[in-house]
């Protein structure tokens, strides 16, 4: 491997010294003088037709504006989920920005904008909506039956998708296993909890042309959805992208609300309109899904597979948006392709129902699917005294096989056994005892989990954009601006691009910035999501650098009178390959191509050549080539609190291949925040809602518990097994959601050997542990 | 959501200001002390209708003084102030307080008030329960003057309270135990930031001869209103060594004093089947302290 003079070093995070000191330019700071402010009036009741809206009282109201009914709501149904085109027709078209039916209580009814958020709130107080109640119905398999309450008229049963996969011959399967598992998995709802909630400012021109800031994670796809609610044409909306928001790990990945509404006060009023998210209303706007899997699985004495079915329902509440998605990332790469069996069937059911809406969540369905396959997996183990590594080693994928999912592609780089052997002998694997065979009331296990199929990026999904651009170009002082829509979540895409950049052009990280960029000047690039910004994003940015540098030798060549094929860059200086006194700082060359065409020196005018003229500048618009696997792996030790049912997680080594690490602070970054989102999620994370009401039961960090400093444990250790991506920037490919995949499955593993009794249901709350040791 | 119909906001130098104040003011009016909890009331709606804050920082009321009888704590000490108490670090009587100063995170430390936790009247808050095993008293000033309130009676139901319309909290007051005595306090709790789920605190004094003379057992959380008194268990306890026997039957008699609540975060069987673990262990850690 060649050597790098940026990527794999830690650069210093170029966004750091903004943020520790206030981070101005998160979009919840954004104003603008004589902005408006918007409050959503909400449906009390999960499930409603409006028979009537009086807000003649709020209008009454000093200081309001403007009220926004559903009449005044374009009729425009779509898919508000970022990442597909609005009328995807893999996806379900059910969405709406106001509607004279509510479906979950939390809904938007009237939105009004004031010249305060006081004035706002004490408006949605005097508006009067009369409803007549529905049916509710809260549990998918109760959804699905005969009878239940309707939800979408298109949808019978309420069952808003159904896709099925199956290859070989399942009965057969099953006749040649000498044991049959069966279990059943869930997963409860989840949110992301993002530290800035959602929040926008959207202006209007007396063109009717949009321009809006918001924290989200995909500008084209704001820009496409927002036109769409509006019923403008995309051309109409312009989207600022932030430099940088405050966590998104898929909760900001569609259009929702507040922007259509505050776009439409906007106009409506003439006046910049603003809306931010109270954390309550966050908390009710977007959810990992739960998932039920039905799992059943064939095995042969020595723990070959022969069969495998699989069952997935999934509750995406009151409209289908990602859950349409989410059941078919769950499927492909959550449960069905990571293993290899040879005959399997799975079927999964996208359930409307009349909770919340769900939304994206690092890992995608798939953290769902690891529970279920790798707790019955461990059961398999134990039940045959496998070992646990040499099985799972037996029904994977290798390096250099067939991709399981992507024709005509492989698994070019996929270290799956490093990953299980360095992690194994790092905590002691081989050490660990048998499960509830430790004395005492506080007993310590060991357990693991690994994911071996995921993403990077897109390809090969149906539906899904999947292109990235860039522009790169060199200013006189020696500088690089960088124009790129790929938004930085948090989880360091301006480190990414910076270092990608100056790796590129030779050029120290201080001396490249990412820029200011919006949807009218930046080229087209699909979210910051599926664990794709490295991979693709990174991967055009480059191809942008090496425009970039193609034109600098343009110029260098006319200037040193050599042949641009000749050129090389280093230490920032352009020179003929092999001739170092042929060097010439790249400033030199920068400063002539955009110097005067006459420059008038001591000699008097001297003419400079054309073809050393214009700025050195490179575009690029690209599709990945592939999407290559991470693999990852984490083994865990717990606690645990045989009188109290309690938890506590004392030691955790997550082993990964995720290509050539880019940036290893970041990287290791992302291992502990995805542990301590897995490891909510594990144990302590639920949404929980109110059975009759539908009111939500957690809406405040009071109720709703995640991980604080004080539950992580002291020690995360990060192994990346040395593996190079040949298709991937420098080598890397992707790692953000694995992290976060496999921690509630190697809990649960780890829980399991500790108490020799299995959950199978998260979260793995300390009740849930005393009933299940029938302490209760 | 935001406390929209404030006017008003004082911070008045003495407690004659602060009752003429409330007085002025009567349900309108609201005292501010580390604000650590206003905030979770408002954003719930629980208060409304508020016009005038009355600051009651600049009074001078945080501070410890310890005297041979009692240790007084004014109503605006830190709790990270009493957390590095000595007396509190040091004395076995005190450990109930050191136990449950143990649980607030690091942010409510610094800016909750002693006199704020008790005047919330939670009982899902650690301080007061542990204040109640030491049978601490509330002390309270209004018009008609100062006067001291066992603690036990100052809790009157959730968010209740039996301070008159114009008496505020000036601080607590602890009796100085006679002779051995003994307390610890435990908590049950899903992460760093949480409100108990249950609670425990036990305070024990024990004769020369190491016989249990008297035994105050308080559980809090989700149990009800009020923190509630284990009156089964303190004669459970009564005239034993509050040796493993004692302790086990005291675990199974404090279940006769409980019929706490089923919520989204535990139901009343986990926590009763708590309420005795905890008992246990906090017994326990405070015969362990004595020795
Ligand atoms: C995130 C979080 C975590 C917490 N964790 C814990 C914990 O682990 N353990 C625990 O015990 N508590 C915990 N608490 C509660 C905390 O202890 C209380 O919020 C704090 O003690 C209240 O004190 P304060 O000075 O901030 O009260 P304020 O918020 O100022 O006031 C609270 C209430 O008391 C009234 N009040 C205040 N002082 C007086 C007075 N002198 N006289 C009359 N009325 C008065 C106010 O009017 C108001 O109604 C937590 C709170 C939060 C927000």
């Amino acid at each position: 491997m060649s050597t790098t003079n940026v990527i794999g070093k830690s650069i210093t995070r170029p966004d750091a010294y903004d943020k520790v000191t206030g981070g101005k330019k998160y979009p919840v700071n954004y104003t603008l003088p004589g902005m408006l402010h918007m409050k959503i009036l909400r449906s009390p009741y999960p499930h409603a037709k409006i028979l009537s809206i009086d807000t003649s009282e709020a209008e009454k109201l000093k200081g309001v504006r403007a009220v926004l009914t559903p009449d005044e709501v374009p009729k425009k149904y779509f898919t508000p989920v970022y990442f597909v085109p609005y009328n995807a027709p893999s996806m379900v078209q059910d969405f709406i920005l106001l509607s004279d039916t509510v479906r979950w209580a939390g809904q938007p009814v009237v939105a009004v904008a004031a010249s305060s958020e006081d004035i706002a709130e004490q408006a949605l107080e005097l508006i009067d909506v009369e409803y007549e109640e529905l049916p509710t119905v809260f549990d998918p398999e109760e959804a699905m039956k005969d009878g239940a309450p309707q939800l979408h008229e298109a949808s019978p049963n309420n069952i808003a998708k159904n896709p099925s996969f199956e290859f070989g011959d399942m009965e057969a399967g099953f006749e040649d296993a000498d044991h049959i598992f069966e279990g059943v998995y869930e997963t409860q709802r989840a949110h992301t909890c993002y530290m800035e909630p959602r929040v926008c400012v959207a202006d209007s021109d007396t063109d009717g042309r949009i321009t809006i800031h918001s924290s989200m994670q995909h500008t084209f796809g704001l820009r496409e959805k927002l036109a769409v609610a509006l019923d403008i044409p995309e051309s109409m909306v312009n989207v600022v992208k932030p430099t940088y928001i405050g966590g998104g790990f898929g909760g900001k990945l569609d259009i929702g609300f507040i922007e259509g509404l505050a776009a439409l006060l906007s106009l409506k009023t003439g006046k910049p309109v603003r809306a931010e998210h109270s954390r309550g209303e966050d908390f009710i706007s977007t959810t990992r899904n739960p998932i039920k899997v039905y799992l059943k699985t064939g095995v042969k004495k020595d723990g070959t597979y022969t069969a495998r079915q699989i069952k997935s329902i999934l509750d995406c509440g009151a409209h289908a948006t990602h859950g349409s998605e989410v059941i078919m990332v769950h499927g492909l790469y959550g449960t069905f392709f990571p293993w290899k069996c040879p005959n399997q069937i799975w079927e999964g059911f996208t359930v409307y129902t009349n909770n919340m809406i769900g939304g994206g969540y690092r890992g995608y369905g798939a953290p769902q699917g690891c529970f279920a396959v790798e707790s019955q997996n461990d059961e398999i183990c134990e039940t045959l005294d496998l070992d646990p590594i040499e099985f799972r080693l037996k029904n994977t994928h290798r390096e250099g096989d067939p991709h399981p999912v992507l024709e005509g592609h492989k698994l070019a780089s996929y270290k799956i056994e490093e990953c299980l052997r360095q992690g194994a002998e790092r905590i002691g694997f081989d050490k660990r005892q048998a499960a509830g065979s430790a004395e005492g009331v506080k007993k310590k296990g060991i357990g693991f989990a690994v994911h071996p199929l995921w993403v990077s990026g897109c390809v090969g999904f149906p539906d899904i954009y999947e292109h990235s651009g860039a522009t790169v170009k060199l200013n006189r002082d020696g500088t690089a601006d960088v124009i790129s829509a790929c938004v930085d979540l948090g989880s360091g895409q301006i480190s990414m691009l910076t270092a990608v950049v100056a790796e590129e052009l030779s050029l120290s990280a201080d001396k490249v910035r990412i820029v200011y960029a919006d949807t009218d000047t930046a080229p087209f690039d699909a979210p910051t999501h599926a664990s794709r910004a490295t991979y693709s994003a990174g991967l055009a940015t480059k191809a942008a650098a090496v425009e970039t540098k193609k034109r600098l030798f343009k110029a260098a060549a006319a200037v040193m009178e050599a042949n641009a094929d000749d050129l090389v860059l280093e230490d920032g200086k352009v020179m003929v390959k092999g001739v170092p006194e042929s060097a010439v700082p790249m400033t030199d060359i920068i400063a002539r191509a955009e110097s005067p065409f006459i420059q008038v020196g001591e000699q008097g005018p001297a003419p400079t050549t054309i073809a050393e003229k214009g700025t050195i500048i490179g575009t690029a618009s690209q599709a990945p080539p592939s999407n290559p696997s991470p693999v990852g792996a984490q083994f865990i030790e717990v606690e645990v609190d045989t009188d109290t049912g309690e938890i506590e997680v004392l030691r955790v080594v997550y082993s990964a291949d995720v290509g050539q690490v880019i940036h290893p602070n970041s990287a290791e970054g992302q291992v502990e925040g995805g542990f301590q989102q897995g490891m909510g999620y594990a144990l302590m994370e639920n949404l929980q809602f109110d059975q009759e009401t539908g009111a939500c039961l957690s809406a405040d960090f009071l109720d709703y518990k995640i991980p604080t400093a004080m539950e992580m444990p002291s020690n995360i250790e990060s192994i990346f097994i040395d593996s190079h991506e040949p298709t991937g920037p420098y080598g890397g490919k992707s790692m953000s959601e694995m992290c976060l995949i496999v921690p509630a499955a190697a809990i649960a593993n780890a829980v399991y050997n500790a108490i020799g009794v299995r959950i199978t249901e998260l979260p793995i709350t300390p009740e849930k542990v005393l009933k299940a040791l029938g302490k209760l | 959501m935001a406390l929209t119909s404030v006017q008003s906001f004082y911070s008045p130098e003495d407690s004659k200001a602060v009752i003429e104040l409330l007085d002025k003011h009567e349900d309108s009016a609201l005292i501010v002390a580390g604000g650590t909890f206003l905030h979770g009331l408002v954003s719930r709606g629980l208060l409304s209708g508020i016009e005038a804050l009355i600051n009651i920082q600049k009074l001078g009321l945080n501070k410890i003084d310890i005297s041979s009888d009692a240790i007084n704590i004014g109503a605006t000490t830190l709790l990270g102030q009493l957390k590095n108490c000595p007396e509190v670090k040091e004395q076995a009587w005190l450990g109930a307080i050191k136990d449950a100063m143990e649980y607030p995170p690091t942010q409510i430390m610094n800016s909750g008030t002693v006199g704020g936790s008790i005047s919330s009247s939670c009982p899902f808050f650690d301080f007061p329960v542990s204040l109640l095993a030491l049978d601490g008293n509330v002390q309270a000033e209004g018009s008609s003057g100062s006067r001291d309130i066992p603690l036990e009676e100052f809790f009157a139901g959730l968010f209740e309270n039996s301070l008159g319309s114009n008496e505020f909290v000036t601080g607590v007051r602890i009796p100085v135990p006679a002779g051995s005595t003994t307390s610890a306090f435990i908590k049950m709790e899903t992460n760093a930031n949480d409100l108990a789920i249950i609670n425990v605190a036990v305070c024990l004094s024990m004769s020369g001869t190491g016989d249990c003379e008297q035994a105050r057992v308080f559980l809090g959380g989700g149990v009800g209103e009020s923190p509630v008194r284990s009156p089964s268990a303190e004669s459970a306890l009564v005239g034993t060594k509050v040796d493993e026997e004692a302790i086990e039957k005291a675990g199974e008699a404090v279940l006769n004093d409980l019929d706490p609540l089923s919520d989204h975060r535990a139901s009343a069987e986990y926590r009763k089947a708590m309420g005795k673990v905890l008992l246990k262990r906090a017994l326990a850690s405070a015969m362990q302290r004595l020795s």
